[in-house]
């Protein structure tokens, strides 16, 4: 017996896609001083839905919760061999190999985010340039392995993975579901993100001197 | 325990990628030859040139920043960078230095800034030049 039923509420999926279009930008911006701003605004924004992240991995729904996907490391070895040979379970939320992909994406997001924070302030010299580099870079790594996990489990279980993140639902079993969707903090979001980045360049635009302070141009003093 | 133990072998694999560089003093004399190395094996060089360095230094090249956005028509005083209002110290080395001392940083920030400025790389014969008109500075 399966029916189309929810699975991502709302948040979830506008923390999801806010965070690849806060990403890709972050690094598109990341090797110019044209886009400086840009970069940093991008890399605020990303700090912003981690800690929502954060919050919801607690107080969220069903799927959502950190308890769903916070598989033992037997759990893990044994998906990743019955997926070897083709023959992986299905899950309704996140699968265990998926998961490590994920918590290491939400770490790497706290510590790229943190350690671009510090550098901006001229705290922690060449190490924390080099942190910042070496968290990005891997970030970028697991966001690759993330993308083709998400390619092979939607092609093993013939189902779409990607769509199953915009529009939050699957088709699964009708007691797997979860009612609640929180739109409106959804909404809120979007409204949160939207407001940051307009006042952000509105900011930035006028007063650039006063708005970044008079710190030191980090790289440039060691 | 064993969820602990997954989080913490995550977490040892990030923190092993952080491997760190070490890094290697030069002086400028070392960053000329090897700039006069570079420029020798493209065909019409004759030298370095300080007046050249100081016209490519002052000048924009299609976008709209020059490397006097930055560090001001003057290397031998602080600069500010022209986004982010920053203080950026002296470039001439006869001032500061601490400039073309880190092969590291001499070719980031010249790959970063060229890129900006000239959107595509130096050439060896322009980092020469720049090199040799910032050497006038601070005598
Ligand atoms: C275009 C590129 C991307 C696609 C197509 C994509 C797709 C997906 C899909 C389908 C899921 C659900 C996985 C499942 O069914 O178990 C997911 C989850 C997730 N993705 Fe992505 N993703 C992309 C890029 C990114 C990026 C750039 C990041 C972070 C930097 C990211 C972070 C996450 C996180 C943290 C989750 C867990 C969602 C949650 O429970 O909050 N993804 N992604
Ligand atoms: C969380 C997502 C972030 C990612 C993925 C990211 C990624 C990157 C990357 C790839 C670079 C280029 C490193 C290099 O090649 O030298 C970079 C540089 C930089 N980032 Fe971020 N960044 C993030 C957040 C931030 C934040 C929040 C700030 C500041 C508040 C920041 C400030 C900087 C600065 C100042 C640089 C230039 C560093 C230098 O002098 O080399 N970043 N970032």
């Amino acid at each position: 017996m399966s029916e189309r039923i929810q699975v991502w509420d709302v948040p979830t999926r506008v923390f999801h896609w806010s965070m690849v279009l806060s990403f890709c930008g972050v690094f598109l911006t990341s090797e110019s001083e044209r886009y400086r701003d840009i970069h940093v605004m991008l890399g605020y924004t990303m700090l912003g839905l981690i800690a929502f992240r954060v919050l919801w991995g607690f107080m969220g729904t069903r799927y959502a919760r950190f308890a769903s996907f916070l598989f033992t490391s037997g759990e893990v070895l044994t998906y990743v061999s019955a997926l070897a040979r083709g023959r992986a379970e299905r899950y309704v939320g996140h699968n265990p190999a998926g998961s490590v992909a994920i918590w290491l994406l939400l770490f790497l997001i706290i510590g790229s985010g943190a350690s671009g924070v510090l550098l901006f302030q001229d705290i922690g010299g060449d190490m924390m340039e080099e942190l910042h580099e070496v968290l990005s870079f891997a970030m970028l790594a697991v966001v690759a392995v993330h993308i083709a996990g998400v390619v092979v489990s939607s092609i093993l279980h013939r189902e779409n993975l990607v769509s199953a993140m915009i529009s939050g639902t699957k088709e699964a079993a009708p007691e797997a579901g979860e009612e609640r969707s929180y739109a409106w903090l959804g909404v809120i979001m979007l409204l949160a993100v939207v407001t940051f980045w307009a006042g952000y360049s509105a900011l930035s635009a006028m007063a650039p001197a006063e708005f970044a302070g008079h710190a030191e141009q980090r790289d440039d003093d060691d | 325990m064993s969820r602990i133990n997954t989080l913490l072998v995550l977490l040892l694999v990030v923190m092993s990628g952080l491997a760190v560089q070490p890094a290697c003093a030069e002086t400028f004399g070392q960053f000329m030859a090897e700039f006069a190395r570079s420029a020798k094996s493209s065909p019409g060089f004759q030298s370095f040139s300080a007046a050249n360095g100081e016209q490519f230094f002052k000048s924009t090249h299609g976008n709209e920043w020059s490397c006097a956005s930055c560090h001001t028509e003057d290397p031998a005083n602080s600069g500010k960078h022209a986004k982010t209002s920053k203080v950026i110290k002296p470039l001439a080395p006869l001032v500061n230095p601490e400039r073309f001392t880190d092969p590291t940083k001499v070719e980031k920030w010249f790959k970063r800034n060229c890129n900006d400025v000239l959107a595509r790389a130096c050439t060896p014969q322009e980092k020469g030049d720049v090199l040799t008109y910032l050497l006038t500075i601070g005598k």
